[in-house]
Formats: structure tokens, sequence, C-alpha cells
């Protein structure tokens, strides 16, 4: 029997430094740590894509260069594989899955923790080795008697296994500690979500951010478990002498990209459906309206989830796959559209009548909605099998998928910073200066990518550190948005510099207005160590109407 | 205990017909209840999700099933599963929870069983046994029962309107014990 505490105490709230935040099994302290970290391996992704703008600037090589001054083209390689690698694994799943996940997710279902705290820390902690030796592989030795490897993110075989050096194999365990990360994540996740909701929150009455990372979790469950056996193949034939994926020994390298895409596609929308999350709230919060849709959004992000898993060939429509098979791949992908329709109209008619407040998170939801659009819409030009074979490798590829990634899922991180920094630190940003930011990132990555479109139908392939004059004149303005967006992420450091140090304090539990319907808005600012360890009842969250 | 006593649907509050008959009694209580954690995935439903979660594992499986690379995928595929399923377990096991509270007219009995197996049983005379709510207390509406060798809490992992109920129930059947006994 329990005997009664009535004047039990929080021991938690007198940890040590070193107790709180390398020891922690607090899913809020998780959360902050995954932040934080990704932010720290963000910066130095942005800082390598600099580089590599100012590279692309000009024709010719001017910046990587050997002492003779002849081009560097491993190092090109090696950057390109290092941003590819960190900002895939490392950076936006990390912020969105790990963070606002771990942060948001239990506070949203009101549960009072992960179902496994421990299981959380370790997953941190993999996370943090994993990024360690990724940012290690770029350092240490590896092809063309350099550092680091060149094989772009997709670790294509032969050129992976064949890859000389430490570097190739310290990337593959980055990538393998990443995985297990994200499947103990995953785990996690689908247990809190599935156990722990509060009580009477029917899985149709769960917020859309919850949904949007338990559709997360099954995605990386499904697919991490086919890269990391692909991966670990690539290691033995790296180092045990097996054949899996060289063809020089009888493996079949196209083998490898099929399982590679296999995973590779649903990755695309683990890292943008938690987006499709964050930007429902904001969109409902600041059209002060319930979100429009709320079964077809739920349904439409399980269907995008679903479809993610039978669409892979679709990125390797040139490797030779019958006529029958690329016609598949090309209905599949562009089902997809039916289900990304329904969210974006849903959100257009969430703001359809509404009172819009047009606030720094608001801003970054819409950017969202915009350039998702444009490289939702690209997508669907480049599934087509044939226009594939003109646009395949080309500039036309990288303005796509950054759009969907780099500048759809990047502002969802932005949009989930401004929105919940008052909740988790108690203090608020600066409105004008998250707008700056907002703008400045905006035009600039639009900049950036827009004219790359240019570049694709133009035909300047990916991947290349020089191009000829003809490129010149997008690339020249490409690098200036590039150069402008980067400046923005200074200007971001500083605006969330201030807000930690000296933001006004934020003393009001729903800080945006009362008709906040989700678990979070019930918490002080920022929520104690413990949370709903008191189940919390109906009236506190079930606010929304279309809850039904 | 069986996996659906504890960590079943809501309502988190049960009373079924005699499960907190102590095994040394034969006459009935005047009142009894099983109390359990919440738990939000049923029995049935955590069935479904492993099957469907081996399902969606099995299928890159199928597609190299002729080559020796299904043997590179195997095993992460049949650990991704099995970690799932421990997972469940684990987290069903840690909600197995139960209080089992009995009343007589001469005697009110609770049975406490923890996670971890550990059984702990409290005896009162109905006579004697206080329900109080603690208002200010850490846990809103924390419930002890006073009267016996110690003071315990009952029902600190339900909602704060489940333990008001809780209490207006004890409370009436405590009455109704005094009266019958």
């Amino acid at each position: 029997m329990a005997d009664a505490a009535v004047h039990a105490h929080d021991d938690h709230e007198h940890q040590g430094f070193f107790t709180r935040w390398f020891c922690s099994t607090n899913h809020k302290d998780i959360g902050v740590l995954y932040i934080l970290t990704s932010f720290v391996v963000g910066t130095l992704s942005v800082a390598i894509t600099m580089y590599m703008r100012l590279e692309l600037m000009e024709p010719g090589v001017q910046h990587m260069v050997f002492e003779d001054g002849s081009p560097n083209g491993h190092m090109w390689n090696v950057l390109v594989t290092g941003h590819g690698i960190t900002m895939m694994f490392f950076v936006v799943i990390p912020a969105l899955f790990g963070g606002f996940g771990n942060y948001f997710m239990p506070l949203q279902i009101g549960a009072p923790d992960m179902a496994f705290p421990r299981m959380n820390n370790l997953s941190y902690w993999l996370y943090v080795a994993g990024a360690s030796l990724a940012v290690l592989s770029m350092v240490s030795p590896g092809g063309n008697g350099q550092l680091g490897s060149g094989v772009g993110w997709v670790l294509y075989a032969p050129l992976s296994t064949h890859e000389m050096g430490m570097s190739m194999d310290f990337a593959i365990f980055a990538v393998h500690l990443s995985g297990a990360s994200s499947i103990l994540g995953a785990v996690n996740m689908i247990t809190t979500f599935l156990n722990m909701r509060a009580p009477g929150m029917t899985l149709l009455r769960v917020p859309l951010f919850p949904w949007s990372i338990f559709c997360t979790a099954w995605m990386i469950l499904l697919s991490l478990p086919v890269l990391a056996g692909a991966i670990t193949m690539l290691l033995t034939d790296r180092n045990f002498g097996t054949a899996f994926f060289d063809p020089a020994h009888g493996g079949d390298p196209v083998l490898y990209q099929h399982i590679l895409w296999f995973f590779g596609h649903p990755e695309v929308y683990m890292i943008v459906v938690p987006a499709f999350g964050v930007v429902s709230h904001v969109i409902s919060t600041f059209s002060k309206k319930p979100i429009f849709g709320y079964t077809g959004m739920v349904f439409a992000m399980a269907g995008i989830s679903a479809l993610g898993f039978v669409v892979w060939a679709h990125h390797m429509y040139t490797v030779g796959m019958s006529t029958n098979a690329q016609a598949y791949f090309m209905l599949a992908t562009m089902i997809i559209a039916v289900p990304t329709g329904i969210k974006i109209f849903s959100w257009i008619a969430t703001m359809w009548g509404g009172s819009i407040e047009f606030k720094t998170p608001m801003l970054f939801a819409m950017g969202f909605l915009f350039l998702f659009t444009v490289g939702g819409v690209t997508g669907i030009v480049l599934s087509q099998a044939g226009i594939n074979r003109a646009y395949h490798d080309t500039y036309y590829v990288v303005a796509h998928f950054h759009y969907v990634m780099s500048l759809g899922a990047v502002f969802g991180i932005f949009a989930a910073i401004y929105y919940w920094i008052g909740k988790m630190s108690g203090r608020e940003y600066p409105e004008v200066l998250g707008k700056v930011h907002f703008w400045m990132m905006f035009i600039g990555a639009n900049i950036t990518f827009f004219p790359q479109h240019f570049l694709g139908r133009q035909g300047m392939p990916r991947r290349y550190i020089d191009y000829p004059e003809a490129f010149a004149y997008w690339n020249h303005i490409s690098s200036f948005g590039a150069f402008l967006s980067g400046a923005s992420y200074v200007l971001f450091i500083g605006i969330m510099v201030y807000t930690l140090r000296a933001g006004k304090k934020v003393t009001e539990p729903n800080y945006w207005h009362d008709g906040l319907g989700t678990l979070e808005w019930t918490l002080p600012n920022p929520p104690p160590a413990h949370t709903f360890e008191v189940l919390p009842t109906r009236e506190m969250w079930d606010k929304q109407p279309a809850h039904h | 205990m069986s996996d659906s006593a504890a960590g079943g649907h809501p309502p988190a509050v049960a009373a079924p017909e005699d499960r907190a008959a102590w095994r040394d009694r034969q006459d009935r209580p005047l009142y009894s209840a099983v109390l359990w954690p919440n738990r939000s995935l049923g029995r049935g439903g955590r069935r479904f999700v492993l099957r469907a979660t081996a399902a969606g594992l099995a299928l890159p499986l199928l597609a190299v099933a002729a080559t020796p690379v299904v043997w590179g995928l195997l095993p992460f595929a049949a650990a991704a599963l099995g970690m799932l399923w421990y997972a469940f377990r684990r987290n069903q096991l840690d909600g197995r929870l139960t209080e089992e509270v009995a009343i007589w007219p001469d005697e009110m009995r609770v049975e406490r069983r923890d996670p971890d197996g550990r059984v702990r049983r409290w005896v009162a005379d109905p006579f004697r046994v206080r329900v109080a709510l603690h208002a200010g207390a850490r846990v809103e509406q924390y419930m002890t029962l006073r009267g016996g060798s110690r003071e315990i809490e009952l029902g600190a992992f339900l909602s704060p309107e489940e333990r008001v109920a809780l209490a207006g129930e004890l409370e009436a059947a405590l009455t109704r014990a005094v009266q019958a006994g």
C-alpha cells in the first residue's frame, strides 16, 4: 500500500546542471536538447552552403583549390555529402520530430511524460554520437588521399564501396546511429501516443501535431530498418569482402538504389509531415478558427505517409526500369497530390473568413504554404517519367527538393520556434525583428532557389564544382539569395539570444489568445518539470467543435 | 491479474461483481471496486498495431525475397518489430497497477498490486474509516483513507473528478456498512 504523501515535494526541482541536462529523462528537457543540438549541426551545415554558393557565384573555381590553384573537386563532393547527411539526418528530423515532438506531443495528449523516459535519453545521446561521427567523417582520412568522403548523402554503391579511408565508414556508422536513435524514438512516440492519451481523447480527437508526430514515427519504424540493413551490407561489402552491391563482384548496385529510396522517399515525408502539424496549429491560432476539415487532415497525413512507401522508384527512372514499372511509379506519385491538396485547401479554408493576425509564426506558416506548394508542383512535373529524363540530376531537382525541404520544412521549424518560444522559455521574442527575419529569409530563399529552376531547364547538372559561362547569370543571383538567407540566419541567432536573455516575460499561459484548444496552453510558461501527473479533464482540451 | 484488467479502456474505475472479494471471505461485500491507471490503447488495438507493423515491415522483404539481400534486411526488420512488441508489453506492465477496494459490514479491505508484483494490503473497521480529499496537495483532490494501521492513499492515478466520485461512493458504502453492522 502506498502510504499517504500529502506533502510530497518535487525532488526534480533541485537537480544540478549535469544531472538535469546530461542524465535527463524529462521529455521537455530532452526536447530542448534536441533543438539545441540540431541548431549547432544546422549552423555548421548552413555555413557549408554559404561556402558552396560562394564557389558557385562565378564560373571557374576560385576558392576550393589546391595550393597550385587547380580545382579541389573532392572537397566540393565532401561538402555536398556533408551538407546532405547533416541536414537529412541530424538537423531537420531531430529538430521537428525529436525536439518539438518530444516537448509538445506528450503535453498535447495530456501524458505526464514519454512512455519510456530513459529510452528517450538514450535516443538523444545516440543522436549526438551519430552527429559527431557525421562531422568527424568530414575531417577524417577519406577518398583521393584527402579528408572526407564525397559520395553524396545517398551513399550509392559502388562509389561508396570503393571510397577509400575510414571517413566512409564513419559516415555509415553515423547513419546507423541516427537510425538506431530514430527507431528508439519512434517506438517511444508510438507507445506514448497510443497508450497514454488523456481519458476521452479518442484517436480522432487528438490534435494535429501529435498526429503528425505519430505518422512520422510510423514512417521511421517501417523504413529505417531497411536503411540500416542496406548500409550494413555496404559496410560488409567494404570491409568483409561480401558482394551485395558491388557489380565488380556480382553485386547489384541498382538494388541498393531501390532499397535506399524505399527508405529515402518516406524520409522526405518524415522531414515535412511534422511541419504539417505545426503549421495546422499556427494557422488555426492566428486565424482564430478551429482547423477546417480536421478528419480529412488526419487521413490526408496518414495517406501521405502510406503513399510515401510505394513511390520510391520515381527517384531512379533513368536506371533502366520497364515501362510498366515507370508508369506505375508515375501514377502512384501523382496520387500523392490528392491528400496534399486536401491539406493545402484545408489550411486555406481555415484562414477563409478568419480574423487573421500576421504575427511572425503565421508569416512563416504562410511562407511554408506557398513554398511547399511550389515545391509540390515541381514534384508533379518531376514525377513524369518522360520529363524526368530531361530534368534528372539537374538543378531543377535541386530547386524542387529545396523548396519542399529547405524552405518548406525549415519554415515549419521557424514557425514552431516563434509559436512556442514563449511557452518554452517564458519570454517573448521581439515581434518586429521576427518579421524582419521572415522577410529576409523568404526573399533570400526564393532568390536562391527559384533561379535554379531556370538553370535546371538550361541543363546545368547538379553536384558540379564548376559550370560554363552560359549558366553564370542565374548562379550569380542565386548566390546573392543564399547570402541574404545566411544573413537572416545570423539575425535569427541574435533574436534567440535576445529573447532568452532579455525578452519580455510572458506570464499568460495562453499568450496568443483564449480560444486555444490544446493542452500546452493550460500550463505556465515555461511548464514545470512535471506536468499532467494528474490526468487532464476533457473540458481542458475539447474546445474545438471540429474535433467531433 | 489478466492483461485486460489493468490497462483496459476508460473508465478507469470499474466495479465488477466479486472482483474484490479476498480469497478467504465467502460473503459478498456491500461494495467493491477495482481501480487502474488510464491506458488509451486496448488489447485488441495493440494486436492490430503489431500485425499492421509486421505487414509493413514485410513489404520490402518480399520485394527482395529471392536475393541474398533479404538476409541483410531481415534482422533489422525483426528487431524493429520486436522492439515495438516489447515496448507495448513493458508499457502495459508498467501500468499494471491495481487497487481493489471491498467493504463489508465489519471490515474494509484495500489491496494494492504494484507493477513489480508487490502486493500490499490494508484492513480497517468501517466504523473508524475516514475518507479525506486534500485540496491543497500536489495531486489535486488527493484522497487518503484513515482508520487502519496507517493512513493510505487511494486512486492517486485517477483524475480528480474520478477521485471525488469515488470518495462519494466510498462514503455512501461506509455509511451502509456501519448501518448494517
